[in-house]
């Protein structure tokens, strides 16, 4: 399985990448994008099986690149990794089409439940 | 860090501006986003510091994120380089704070900014749009359009933390606030 992890900060990426092995899914390939934008490119050239996206982020938002995906007919299973975790902000990601959102601070078990719906 | 640009217009807005999130709410999230990012180990102390007194850091990396729409604050980090450095030490997983640069250490603080601010903003009335964080080094400074609302000091292996909301001051123009504060 391959997954692409979008965000804007390195550190981020490296703690989502970190939780991920923590939670036992370490075994997958990682693809990283710094914005949305790169992310929408990502998914065309990279055709990863899940994208885990920041939702803050400069050039291209989460959401916004969430809605570019499916404008385009890509049905990749999208979900947020984000600090906004109130429950506008989950209707928001549903309404879009997220598979799930994770709100930060997060944990390893999260993780797991969040992949396993995806899986 | 001069924070007047964050809250531009503010006092026109149309944000009440004066309502705040509680303070053991604010030390709730702070401990809880610590806590994740660094472990249980060294948790988060409180410090008795004196109402107005300045960040006293020697030195200091500061962060801030704004929250506009239905409601409008900001959400302020200042922390002790050195828990910086050993924060984004942990963030990171290295093994020494001294590997960290300044790269590491903007991205690392303006994330701590960004999970404490998104968690405020998700306490208070919305919808609201949570800015991208601004990160400086050196303490935050803060101007007379703005006054604090929820103020936190705290101490990380004996040196200063403070988490910081401030909020725009009510505008006579402003039917929500009517400046009567």
């Amino acid at each position: 399985m391959k997954i692409l992890i979008a965000d804007d900060s390195r550190v981020m990426r490296q703690i989502v990448i970190r939780t991920l092995r923590q939670a036992g899914h370490g075994g997958h390939d990682i693809v990283e994008a710094e914005n949305g934008r790169e992310a929408l490119e990502m998914v065309r050239t990279e055709a990863p099986d899940l994208v885990l996206s920041d939702w803050n982020m400069p050039e291209m938002n989460g959401i916004d690149c969430l809605a570019a995906l499916r404008a385009s007919g890509s049905q990749v299973a999208f979900g947020f990794v984000t600090s906004e975790g109130s429950d506008e902000m989950r209707q928001r990601a549903t309404s879009a089409g997220a598979a799930f959102l994770i709100a930060k601070p997060f944990t390893p078990e999260a993780f797991d439940d969040a992949l396993r719906s995806v899986l | 860090m001069n924070l007047l640009t964050f809250l531009d217009g503010a006092s026109s807005g149309p944000s009440s501006g004066v309502e705040a999130p509680d303070l053991e709410d604010l030390r709730s999230v702070t401990e809880d986003v610590w806590m994740a990012l660094v472990g249980e180990a060294d948790p988060l102390l409180p410090r008795a510091v004196p109402a107005g007194a300045p960040f006293d850091a020697a030195g200091a990396w500061s962060a801030a994120t704004t929250i506009t729409g239905g409601w409008r604050g900001v959400v302020t980090v200042e922390l002790d380089e050195q828990v910086a450095r050993h924060l984004t030490a942990e963030m990171l997983a290295i093994g020494s704070a001294d590997d960290v640069t300044d790269g590491d250490l903007a991205d690392a603080v303006g994330e701590l900014v960004n999970m404490v601010g998104g968690n405020v903003k998700s306490l208070m009335p919305g919808p609201s749009v949570l800015s991208l964080p601004a990160v400086a080094a050196g303490r935050a400074a803060f101007t007379h359009d703005v006054q604090v609302a929820c103020r936190l000091d705290l101490a990380w292996r004996g040196a200063p933390v403070r988490v910081s909301v401030h909020v725009p001051h009510p505008s006579p123009t402003d039917p929500h606030t009517g400046g009567s504060r």
